[in-house]
This record gives C-alpha cells, structure tokens and sequence, in this order.
C-alpha cells in the first residue's frame, strides 16, 4: 500500500482550482454537467497519481475508469449514461474491496 | 453549391484536444484582425481581446476553466468593455453584448481554421478568477476563450446531438402555422 504517496503541491492546486471553479461554473450551467465536472476532475487526479500507484491501481485508473468519454453527458442516452456510471461505480467498489482485503478479512 | 467560404464553414470543427506545438505569433495576429472585422452591433465595438502566449499564464488560466480540456498554445480571450458599454446606455445584459462576442468568436474559429490551426471555444470558466489571473481591470468582464494550437490526430469524441440535425429541422419558413 502506497501510504506516502502523496500530490505535489502545484498539482495539489491544480485539483483545488480545477474544483472551486467548477463549483462556481456549476451555478449557471446545465445540471448534467456536473457529474460531467466531477467525472473529469477524478480523471486528472487519475492521471496524476497513475504513474506512482500500484499496478492494480493503474489498471483500474486507465481502463474502468476511462470508459465514459470525455464529453458524455445524460441527455443524449439517459439510460446508457446511468448504465455506464454504475459500471464505473460498481469496478471503483470491486477494486476497493481488492486493494483494502476486503476480500481476504475473515469474518 | 460550394465555395472556399462555404466549405471552411462546413469542415471547421471545435478541437478539444491540441499538440505541444506552438503557434506563430503573425498567425496570433491572423485570428485577431479577422476578430476586428466581425460584425458589431451599431458598430460600437465593444469588446476587448486579450491574447495569450506565455505558458505559465496558459497553464494557470486552464486551472481556473473546467470546460478547457484542451491545453492551448494560445489564447483569445473576449471581453465585454462593460463601462463602454455602459456609457452607450446600455444595461448590463443587454443582449447585443452577448451577440458580439459570438460573432467575434465565430470569426476567429473560421480565420483560425483557415489557417490550418484548430481552435474550440470555452465558457465554463470563473469569471473572477479568470479576471485575478490576468488582471483584468475593472470594467472589463471575460466572457468566453477562444483555445488556439495545432489538433491533435485523435479528438474526443465530441458533445453528442440530441437527434438528427438538419438546416430544415432548425428552420420555419415564413410563419408558424396556427394550432
């Protein structure tokens, strides 16, 4: 487990601002941008931390992850959207529960 | 029917992603004078460019823009002259400001696409702190980024319509026709 790894400080405020704005930009645009917004800010965390995470982790960062496009939103298939997010929801739980030994945890 | 005006409309696409290369400043200076000579109304001319090149300001600008995810070599961005504007009498959102900076923004997407350079506008920026990163002075409001580089051989692929979209699907000829 990579308990040190941590951001450094300019991407660290690249995280922050990309955030903040959007928090603002939220305001005045259509509410399926968020989730585009937010699916976006978790893919340059990924890119940023892919190259010093565990292969498992890279795995996940690069495939799962990466699936919806960059600019999808819900309007243009409503149900496919969901389908697609909960495929990404359903892999991010199937890898915590791989990286953290969920699955190994004897009851 | 087709000519070299036609055919640049058509083909001009809005590129997200952009290579490292940068562009020349007289190519720059291209996308701004054709900006000079977009329509505006009652000729007032009441809006601002403020072109950028240097990467440290590129790369802080795209901080505070969720909507970049392109990484420019340029940009431009169009500013409302709000106390210009103001001092023609006109309030805050009139919607002539707003028609302006989208003919401006237009002619520089076909000027940038003329010269082989592609280019994709972005909206989805805070304001304020756009303004603090450029130090855009009072009275001056960006409204919108015009994202300039060279497109990268593979696009995202772009912001699906919602159906087909055709010239007669968005025209009414003449009057609707009562219910």
């Amino acid at each position: 487990m990579a308990g040190q790894m941590v951001l450094s400080e300019d991407e660290a405020l690249e995280l922050v601002a990309f955030l903040v704005t959007a928090a603002r930009t939220q305001v005045d645009e259509a509410a399926e941008y968020g989730s585009l917004r937010l699916l976006t800010a978790a893919g340059r965390l990924a890119e940023l931390i892919a190259e010093r995470v565990s292969p498992e982790t890279r795995t996940f960062l690069t495939g799962p992850l990466k699936q919806i496009p960059d600019l999808a939103v819900r309007t243009a298939d409503p149900a496919g959207y969901v389908t697609a997010l909960d495929a990404v929801c359903r892999a991010v739980a199937e890898h915590l529960v791989t990286y953290f030994g969920l699955d190994r945890k004897r009851s | 029917m087709t000519n070299p005006v036609l055919e640049a409309i058509r083909m001009r696409r809005m590129t997200r992603a952009l290579t490292d290369e940068p562009i020349a400043r007289s190519e720059l200076e291209e996308v701004l004078k054709a900006a000079r000579w977009a329509p505006s109304a009652g000729n007032r001319r009441l809006h601002r460019f403020i072109a950028i090149q240097d990467p440290l300001t590129l790369k802080l600008l795209r901080m505070v823009s969720p909507g970049m995810f392109q990484r420019p070599a340029a940009v431009v961005v169009i500013c409302i002259d709000r106390a210009k504007a103001e001092s023609f009498g006109m309030r805050p959102n009139a919607k002539g400001l707003f028609v302006d900076v989208g003919t401006a923004a237009q002619t520089m997407l076909l000027a940038a696409h003329s010269l082989g350079l592609g280019a994709g506008v972005v909206t989805s920026f805070s304001q304020a702190a756009a303004s603090a990163v450029l130090n855009v002075p009072e009275g001056l409001s960006p409204e919108m980024f015009i994202c300039l580089g060279h497109a990268a051989p593979t696009q995202p692929r772009g912001m699906p319509t919602r159906g087909p979209v055709t010239w007669q699907s968005l025209t009414q000829w003449e009057r609707f026709k009562g219910s």
